[in-house]
């Protein structure tokens, strides 16, 4: 089963400041995304790999096409859908890790990991539990555990992003470069922790430029080129 | 799946217009004309045709440059002003079948002291500066029919608690307070009597980036805990986006684009809110 099915998907940015300049990003895309299914996405800077996923996202809006997504409760077509809509999906079972963490102000890294649980887990320090358990296990120091991440290093808040990403196991998971500033042995530890998402049915979509994290993590790869799916590279490798 | 029927409060061609409208008013004015002021009349468009879906727990973002008439609808919708034209709707107030704007005086203080609360830029306008910081939470508990001196004592110093003011100053006027507690006073006043719709109007223009984020700290925390919904004006879009999950863009007193926050923020789709996004600095 399918928990995103792409067609013909094109996205332009009509840039009305800039004299009327139209880039267009995206040419067309067809893709799909299976349960329990990890799809790398692969391609050079600038070849649209952060334009696709951030369509699917809702965070750029698709000139045309669709994106069909299976969700919990029923069929809904994110180029199209209400915004109440897509709030409530991301609130519940969407979630998109970028490639930074984009840091709340004097809130604990425990509590950034913790937060998507808050909404429905009413005992919070259970919540914040299952935050140190992940984040021990990403090795991140028990001493920065209460600290704010806007203080951390570059690869102690991916791991803080990546922990928050994954604690709620999400129906779809889209992440970006989630190994780029880690070490080797950390690396296997996120590589571990998405691929366990496998047995909860998460569909995963992730951009890495990473052969390593890309041959042990990916299922299947997909490669932009200027836009467009390279159809020799889409086949299951 | 439909999420049709969940709002809490609906808004529907909301308009202010300030002096006599002429038969072309509307027609003449708005971002096209980059002007809100009426060729014929001289009249003034504060806002028009405003219309937009808040639902229960959401918080929306109005951003827009001074004078875009940002406030002036948040102003509308808690009764500071009298509208032109158009009419809102609240799902707790008789069922969402009656227009509260167009409810009588009575009426429309019950609305405001038990389903809304607002917290201004200029505290001077929220709170009662002859009051103390106790008498004006108490003020607003009372007007919802709080009675007993106890149990008002004690609701107070559970929300100056909550929004880190002293107990101990509970009894001191705003006045002796800095801007920054100024504001969360404001804030607890604005939540005592737990109302489901808050309305901040750039309640963190002119403070301290700490104080700025102690406050924003507390409205995140509130908002999680007793999921209030707000509407957040603010110029400021990092405060809209570290608040909102979706905004409205205004420009000479109308809606010029509306989507998701990270939406509007990264992929803005009208010429003005690429100007706005692109002079973020």
């Amino acid at each position: 089963m399918n928990i995103i099915e792409v067609h013909h998907l094109s996205k332009v940015f009509d840039l009305h400041i800039l004299h009327e300049k139209r880039i267009t990003a995206l040419h067309q895309i067809d893709m799909t995304i299976g349960e329990g299914e990890i799809v790398g996405l692969t391609g050079k800077s600038g070849s649209g790999k952060s334009s696709l996923m951030k369509c699917l996202h809702r965070t750029y809006l698709a000139t045309s096409g669709e994106i069909l997504y299976s969700g919990l409760s029923g069929a809904v077509d994110l180029v199209k859908a209400d915004d109440h809509e897509v709030i409530a999906l991301r609130r519940s079972e969407m979630r998109y890790c970028s490639q930074f963490l984009s840091v709340i102000p004097r809130v604990s890294a425990v509590d950034v990991v913790a937060e998507p649980l808050f909404r429905t887990e009413k005992n919070k320090d259970l919540a914040r539990e299952r935050a140190r358990e992940l984040l021990e296990a990403l090795g991140l120091p028990s001493a920065l555990w209460d600290a704010y991440p806007v203080t951390f290093s570059g690869g102690e808040q991916q791991r803080v992003n990546v922990a928050r990403a994954i604690i709620e196991r999400p129906r779809l998971l889209l992440i970006d470069e989630p190994t780029a500033s880690l070490d080797p042995k950390t690396k296997d530890v996120v590589i571990g922790l998405i691929r366990d998402l496998k047995q909860y049915g998460t569909a995963v979509l992730c951009i890495s430029h990473d052969e390593y994290t890309l041959d042990r993590l990916a299922d299947r790869r997909l490669h932009l080129q200027a836009g467009r799916i390279m159809p020799s590279v889409t086949e299951a490798i | 799946m439909s999420t049709d029927n969940q709002w809490l409060l609906r808004v529907r061609n909301l308009t202010k217009i300030y002096g006599e409208p002429g038969g072309r008013t509307l027609e003449l004015t708005g971002p096209e004309f980059n002007s809100n002021i009426c060729p014929d009349t001289d009249s003034i468009v504060a806002c028009a045709g405003i219309s937009f879906d808040l639902y229960a727990g959401e918080v929306l973002g109005i951003v827009g440059e001074s004078g875009s008439g940002k406030s002036t609808v948040v102003k509308l919708l808690y009764f500071d002003l009298e509208k032109t034209s158009g009419g809102a709707w609240l799902a707790p107030y008789e069922q969402g079948h009656a227009n509260i704007l167009e409810a009588s005086g009575q009426q429309k203080r019950r609305i405001r002291n038990y389903l809304m609360g607002m917290v201004y830029q200029n505290p001077r306008e929220g709170l009662n500066f002859g009051f103390s910081s106790g008498g004006n939470i108490a003020e607003k508990l009372i007007m919802a029919g709080q009675m007993h001196v106890g149990g008002i004592r004690e609701r107070a110093s559970y929300l100056l608690e909550k929004t880190e003011i002293p107990v101990r100053r509970m009894d001191d006027t705003p006045a002796t307070f800095s801007g920054g507690m100024q504001q969360r006073v404001q804030i607890s006043k604005a939540i005592a009597n737990n109302p489901p719709l808050l309305f901040l109007d750039e309640v963190t223009t002119g403070l301290d980036v700490s104080v700025q984020a102690r406050v924003l700290d507390l409205i995140r925390e509130l908002q999680q805990e007793l999921g209030i919904a707000m509407i957040v004006v603010s110029h400021d879009l990092s405060v809209i986006r570290m608040l909102t999950d979706r905004t409205l863009v205004m420009k000479n007193g109308r809606i010029v684009e509306s989507g998701l926050t990270d939406q509007i923020l990264q992929d803005p789709q009208h010429a003005y809110t690429q100007l706005l996004v692109s002079s973020l600095l």
